[in-house]
């Protein structure tokens, strides 16, 4: 539409009720979170400025750096387990099914559950005593695999992961059924006509033409891995003995339990700017290895 | 080519592992379900039997012991207050950024959906400050104001790409019969959002609903917690009663999962919008 001084007033007007709060609550916390990051505070005395410290200091605590590999083995599990296994259900249900709409139904229903639920709910699965998992385990005669999942310190990360897996990999397989469907289907006939099993027109076809939507995925897979608080905060609370601390925990016990309010906001701004490299290092991967 | 045989035991195969996938998926949702219609006592000797009855008390006492009349109350008005600012002020922003050409639109634009990739945890820290800073710390407002803030980034980003597949020539005879800018929104642009918008407004209610760190970290009061809060602190202080737990986790459930089953279309665009556009 054409602009005159009631149109600039107008949109001066529009946009300002929703910038003011976006501006307010997310982008003026990003910003000051690098403020604090430089300061010693304990969130009442008056600040001191200490410049790289909290950095200095981050660099050497060996607690942050384990967190932090916990955050990579999240990626990891998101990447094989989750996007590998959405990516096959994806490509299994992307014909003429019966009952199809009820296994995408099923499939995404976790993905709209609240994490505090889902973690709650494993809890239980994993109990050591009653859980339904080590029942199971009995009901089918493998008595001696029952384990206390959530309490063995090898274990605990490996059962976290695995409800990180099933919360959402219904969330990556709608959007590769997505994708899927959007493939012209007279690329797919051409290729048929010439004999392409459906095996080699997976490989050949199906998945160089995805390239996109799963370099999407792959960033949705990393920058939510990097986020995990919820389900471990729940389940183990980052025990035993760290085991399963992640880096987005280890912040909030440094600054709510600690009150180190500058060294946390300096370990948010390194996870901040790590999901960032990460992601820009893979979408140079991606760009170079062009199929 | 495929012969007959061949593609029954294709067929068959496909199918063990989609019914494999829809087992796990939901058998742990319908054995909690299960388990909390079971006694305490037939809980301990049963663990994955049908209950014997509908035994409700697990949930009565739940509702009397953990205030869940008020864990929901709250996550409602939190939920529903701030979907409302959220769609109104985002709709309003959308409509201007879509539909007129000024210089600052696309950088507009591209500032609100930078918002997509800022991480929530970094900026507990300043958030919790700015709130008690504002007086608002332990209030309801300290919630609405950052999940509007938060939800703003896809709300707009699905409704300016809805808003632009319209025809230009909608304003112009609009304007040729004297109606003003706010009445075109109002009266035109609005009703035609509506399928997008609804697919927002159930976006960013359920992102509110489950919301966790926010509520943890801003909302000390009980009387103010909201669902996610209450229900961690319920099985906290309940660790082995197990059958109070599955009640109180199926009643936290249940709403959920009605209003997935009935707006599954919208919902399912809502969540993978970001990726599948993108």
């Amino acid at each position: 539409m054409k602009i005159d001084t009631k149109a600039k007033w107008g949109i001066v007007l529009g946009l300002g009720p929703a910038l003011l709060i976006y501006i307010g609550f997310a982008i003026v916390p990003i910003i000051i979170s690098f403020y604090y990051s430089f300061m010693k505070w304990d969130g009442f005395s008056p600040m001191q400025y200490v410049g790289l410290d909290n950095f200095k200091e981050l660099f050497k605590d060996q607690l942050f750096w384990h967190s932090l590999k916990n955050n990579v083995y999240v990626i990891l599990a998101s990447v094989i387990g989750q996007l590998s296994l959405a990516l096959l259900f994806a490509l299994l249900l992307n014909r003429k099914l019966k009952g199809a709409k009820f296994f995408r139904t099923i499939g995404f229903m976790p993905v709209v559950l609240s994490s505090v639920v889902v973690s709650l709910t494993w809890s239980l699965i994993y109990n050591s005593e009653d859980g339904l998992l080590n029942e199971l385990l009995r009901a089918v005669g493998l008595q001696s695999w029952t384990q206390n999942w959530l309490g063995n310190e090898h274990l605990a990360m490996i059962s976290v992961c695995v409800t990180i897996i099933w919360q959402f990999i219904g969330l990556y397989m709608i959007i590769f059924l997505a994708a899927l469907q959007n493939i012209p289907r007279e690329i797919l006939e051409a290729a048929e006509i010439d004999g392409a099993t459906e095996w080699s027109k997976t490989w050949k076809i199906i998945l160089p033409m995805m390239k996109d939507t799963i370099t999407a995925a792959l960033v949705l897979a990393i920058s939510g891995s990097l986020k995990t608080f919820d389900q471990i905060y729940v389940m183990t609370s980052g025990g035993p003995n760290h085991a399963t601390d992640v880096s987005a925990l280890y912040m909030y016990n440094k600054t709510f339990q600690s009150l180190q309010f500058g060294y946390g906001s300096a370990i948010s701004v390194f996870i901040f700017i790590f999901g960032l490299v990460l992601i820009l290092v893979l979408n140079k991967l991606i760009g170079k290895s062009a199929v | 080519m495929e012969t007959y045989s061949n593609r029954k035991i294709k067929m068959t195969l496909i199918y063990v592992v989609l019914i494999l996938f829809a087992i796990v998926n939901a058998y742990p949702i319908l054995w909690m379900i299960l388990n909390s219609f079971k006694t305490t006592k037939e809980y301990a000797v049963d663990k994955l039997g049908l209950p014997h009855s509908l035994h409700f008390q697990n949930y009565i006492d739940a509702w009397h012991t953990a205030n869940f009349g008020e864990y929901f109350w709250n996550s409602i008005v939190v939920s529903v207050v701030a979907v409302i600012i959220t769609v109104l002020f985002g709709a309003l922003a959308a409509y201007f950024i879509a539909r007129f050409d000024f210089k600052m639109s696309k950088t507009i634009y591209n500032f609100f959906i930078f918002g997509l990739l800022v991480p929530i945890h970094a900026t507990l820290v300043p958030m919790f400050i700015l709130m008690s800073k504002l007086g608002i710390l332990n209030t309801r407002l300290s919630l609405i104001f950052p999940y509007v803030a938060f939800n703003l980034p896809i709300t707009i980003f699905l409704l300016v790409s809805f808003m632009r597949s319209f025809p230009k020539d909608i304003e112009e005879s609009a304007i040729m019969d004297g109606a003003g800018i706010l009445r075109i929104f109002w009266a035109i642009i609005l009703p035609m959002t509506r399928p997008a918008i609804a697919t927002v407004v159930i976006l960013s209610f359920i992102n509110n609903w489950n919301e966790f760190v926010f509520a943890l970290v801003l909302i000390n009061n009980p009387k103010l917690q909201t669902l996610p809060l209450g229900l961690q602190n319920f099985a906290g202080d309940h660790v082995t009663n197990y059958v109070a737990q599955f009640a109180g986790l199926t009643m936290a459930l249940v709403p959920i999962l009605i209003v997935y089953l009935l707006l599954e279309k919208e919902l399912v665009k809502g969540m993978t919008a970001g990726a599948v556009k993108g």
